[in-house]
């Protein structure tokens, strides 16, 4: 009996195929459709981190150059293959708009739908602090450059966060260094201080002050003045800093608000007056301020690409990022030490040899990678990358379109010289975690 | 407790209990720094317990009374400094922060005292004709050369381009508001902020945006000031002069007065209403697109700087009260010269000082210092 299915004749099939060619062939064609999901899990298993920048508020322009450079760096990693040479890289990018409630619901979400694995970012001590929160709750590594507080990694520590740049005490240690200098060169006796009013800028105001005083208990600070983030008008702020003649001012004022400082100090004649040394003057500031900034005030930075170009990585870095970006553009402290929190992350994996979170985490712990900046170690108590902070005078130069620090005498002051001295203390200051 | 000099025993006395005279000659006149001010309760307790009641002075008071001028006191890490030079600085700086908040202030306290719209989004259209006169100067620049005077023909167009953008949303948006509820009006025009927001981000991104001008700082009183304050400060007084003369002193400023009292009656007299407030609610726009003009040299703009102006818009127009252009003046000066003395005395607390005032003001003339009962 001949019946017609589908207007095929399955009788006459059956007859031409016995039972042993049927079942090979049963097999060869279900190996043949498994086999892509096999090679897939193989090779092509995403590794996805979430970027948590602030596009808008005060810390856009330090985020501008990161989230351009950070997919270029991330295909040049998927070139490799990606992570452990198999993973490729996936990036998420999210805006915290530089408020930390922002910033901890973006990490929330980038952990839960869009299942990242790590987290880069953010700017804003106070945001990452919120972000902080977040991922060791779903343990989840956080790599973080821009937002520098010393709690990131004392207070605050989780064993989940790496700070690949000089913390603000690292950063306002180094502005001592050279401000003590200063002061034995022209005799300064007093001092005052403009700081922003949040985290980051309490912390580095107060580390300098503490440290100064310790170091030159002599030098008296007279004022200390804090604006608010995101303030416009510094007017009467610079007006009070002049009446009051200090002999020199400390500033931690950072992001688009270091620029309208700048500006409207060098108008209303403050640097004329008034001494200011280790304002904080990152690549990103000596490109955008490079017909205005004061000459031959001492600044400071925190992963200056001029002071590494005799390194490979560095000079690969900036020829990578000119091709793409062009000639007159430059990767700013920011977009290299993500670029080295990137290729840390891939040095973790590849040490621990796995992209899991936990054993990422513990292959890191105390481990020496490769950096633009050169080999640089974490600290095993606390995850601080062992890195410099660049202190020098701002001179133009006719190698490149913009102001940098005169190389000759710039000093790079280690992160182990201006830390937390012993582990034992950083421990005490670290909070305990469940 | 009685004020006066002690007698220079007392001052001796004064100097080995914590006053050091740090002196040093400054002309005629003895300059006086004292470097430390132990606290009142310290100062004090030395001679209650010796019953010298009257070396209770402040030193300051002595100081003035013995005709030192420059005198500069640190009180538990605030200082005052009292010499002349200084106070102008600090009043020049109040006097410009005082200009910048009229000028954007006053479009506001028009448009709600003649329209009673509060419009929320008034500091991002401020923002918007920032971006514009930012464009237009770039525009110019490239085209005819680096000179600083062409930013004056982009304010002016963007000026104008913003009285027309203001003319188009109140006869689109706004007039359909006039008989709803002010949470109704607040969430259109905070509609509009969002989206001006948005527009901004989409045209220019999200950099600030500055005109960078060659200005050089001018030396005044011992010190050096930013020249560009009487640009600001003589702007400010030229708006509210033009403001005073179109209210008092042509037709349509009557008219406009006249609407802000009794809308019915202006109307019955078969003056358009409608086009009286689209006049109005453009003007509005218009003083604040030039003031961002204005602001453009010396203050960056970008997205958030809005939000944060208006709050203290907001300040001043009820310390002023609504619609009255004098009490907004008066309240720009009093916020401004308030604010910038704060920095200096107590920094920490120069906006709270602001919002202290305000306050007070809404507990005991709720109308505004210059407001009417009838508009409160």
């Amino acid at each position: 009996m001949t019946k017609l299915i589908d207007g095929y004749k399955w009788d006459n099939f059956l007859e031409k195929v016995n039972r042993r060619e049927f079942i090979a062939t049963s097999l060869a064609a279900g190996a043949m459709l498994m086999t892509p999901r096999f090679v897939k899990a193989g090779s092509a298993e995403p590794y996805r981190i979430g970027v948590a920048l602030p596009t808008t508020g005060a810390g856009a322009n330090y985020s501008e150059r990161p989230i351009k450079g950070l997919p270029s760096i991330a295909a040049e990693i998927n070139k490799r293959g990606g992570l452990l040479g198999k993973h490729p890289i996936e990036l998420y990018f999210r805006d915290t708009q530089t408020k930390p409630d922002v910033g901890a619901r973006e990490a929330r979400s980038l952990i839960l739908n869009e299942k990242v694995q790590a987290i880069i970012g953010t700017w804003s001590s106070s945001v990452a602090m919120a972000i902080q929160e977040v991922i060791h709750e779903h343990k989840v590594i956080h790599l973080t450059a821009t937002s520098n507080s010393s709690k990131i990694v004392n207070e605050n520590y989780t064993p989940y966060t790496y700070l690949f740049g000089p913390n603000s005490r690292m950063q306002s240690g180094a502005t001592v260094v050279a401000v003590l200098k200063l002061i034995k060169t022209n005799g300064w006796k007093n001092y005052v201080t403009i700081g922003q009013d949040y985290e980051w800028g309490r912390d580095a105001q107060g580390v300098f002050v503490h440290e100064l005083m310790a170091k030159s208990p002599a030098t008296k600070l007279k004022k200390e003045l804090w604006c608010k983030l995101g303030e416009t008008d510094f007017t009467s702020y610079i007006t009070a800093i002049m009446t009051l003649k200090p002999d020199f001012l400390f500033g931690a004022i950072a992001g688009k608000d270091n620029e309208t400082f700048l500006q409207q100090a060098k108008a209303s004649g403050l640097f004329k007056r008034i001494a200011y040394p280790g304002v904080f003057l990152p690549v990103t500031e000596l490109m955008q301020q490079r017909k205005t900034l004061p000459r031959d005030i001492i600044g400071i930075n925190r992963c200056p690409f001029f002071a590494h170009m005799d390194n490979p990585m560095m000079q690969q870095y900036v020829k990578t990022y000119q091709e793409k970006f062009g000639k007159d553009d430059y990767p700013d402290d920011f977009a290299c030490m993500y670029f080295d929190a990137l290729n840390g992350l891939e040095q973790g994996a590849a040490l621990a040899r796995s992209i899991h979170s936990d054993a990422i985490k513990d292959a890191l712990k105390g481990a020496t990678i490769d950096t633009c900046r050169g080999k640089l170690t974490f600290r095993k108590c606390n995850n601080q990358l062992n890195c410099a902070s660049y202190v020098g005078k701002v001179v133009d130069t006719p190698d490149y379109p913009f102001p940098i620090f005169e190389r000759k005498t710039m000093i790079a002051v280690k992160g182990d010289e201006v830390w937390v001295p012993t582990s034992e203390e950083v421990k005490k200051l670290q909070k305990k975690r469940v | 407790m009685r004020y006066g000099c002690p007698p220079a025993k007392k001052l001796k006395s004064f100097r080995k209990k914590g006053y050091r005279d740090q002196a040093e000659s400054a002309g005629r006149r003895e300059r006086l720094r004292v470097s430390r001010f132990v606290t009142p309760l310290e100062t004090v307790r030395p001679f209650l317990k010796t019953g010298q009641t009257d070396a209770l002075q402040h030193p300051v008071n002595c100081l003035w009374l013995q005709g030192v001028l420059d005198v500069r006191l640190e009180f538990e890490g605030y200082t005052m400094p009292t010499d002349i030079s200084s106070i102008i600085l600090q009043l020049f700086s109040g006097l410009s922060r005082a200009m910048m908040l009229f000028l954007l202030s006053s479009g506001l306290s028009l448009i709600f005292g003649v329209m009673n719209i509060l419009n929320f989004a008034h500091a991002t259209l401020w923002l918007f004709a920032g971006y514009l006169t930012y464009t237009l100067f770039q525009f110019f620049t490239g085209t005819f050369g680096d000179y600083s005077l062409l930013l004056v023909p982009a304010i002016v167009i963007a000026t104008l381009t913003m009285f027309l953008v203001g003319w188009l949303i109140e006869r689109i948006l706004i007039r359909r508001m006039y008989d709803r509820d002010v949470p109704e009006q607040l969430l259109l025009t905070f509609a509009l902020i969002l989206i001006f927001g948005d527009l901004i981000k989409l045209i220019w991104g999200v950099q600030n945006r500055r005109i960078f001008l060659p200005i050089e700082p001018m030396e005044l009183l011992d010190s050096y000031i930013n020249p560009y304050f009487f640009v600001i400060i003589l702007s400010g007084f030229g708006v509210a002069i033009g403001l005073w003369w179109f209210l008092h002193r042509t037709r349509y400023g009557k008219i406009v007065r006249a609407a802000v009292h009794n809308r019915d009656m202006v109307s019955a007299l078969g003056i358009r209403i409608p086009t009286i407030f689209a006049l109005v609610f453009s003007l509005g726009v218009g003083i604040a697109a030039f003031s961002a003009g204005v602001f453009l040299p010396i203050m960056p703009i970008g997205l958030g700087v809005d939000t944060d102006l208006i709050v203290q818009c907001f300040a001043v127009v009820v310390i002023g009260g609504f619609g009255s252009i004098l009490g907004t003046f008066v309240a720009s000066l009093i916020v401004g010269i308030v604010y910038a003395f704060s920095i200096l005395i107590w920094p920490n607390g120069a906006l709270a000082i602001i919002f202290l005032i305000l306050i007070a003001v809404l507990i005991w003339r709720p109308w505004g210092l210059f407001g009417t009962e009838m508009r409160s």
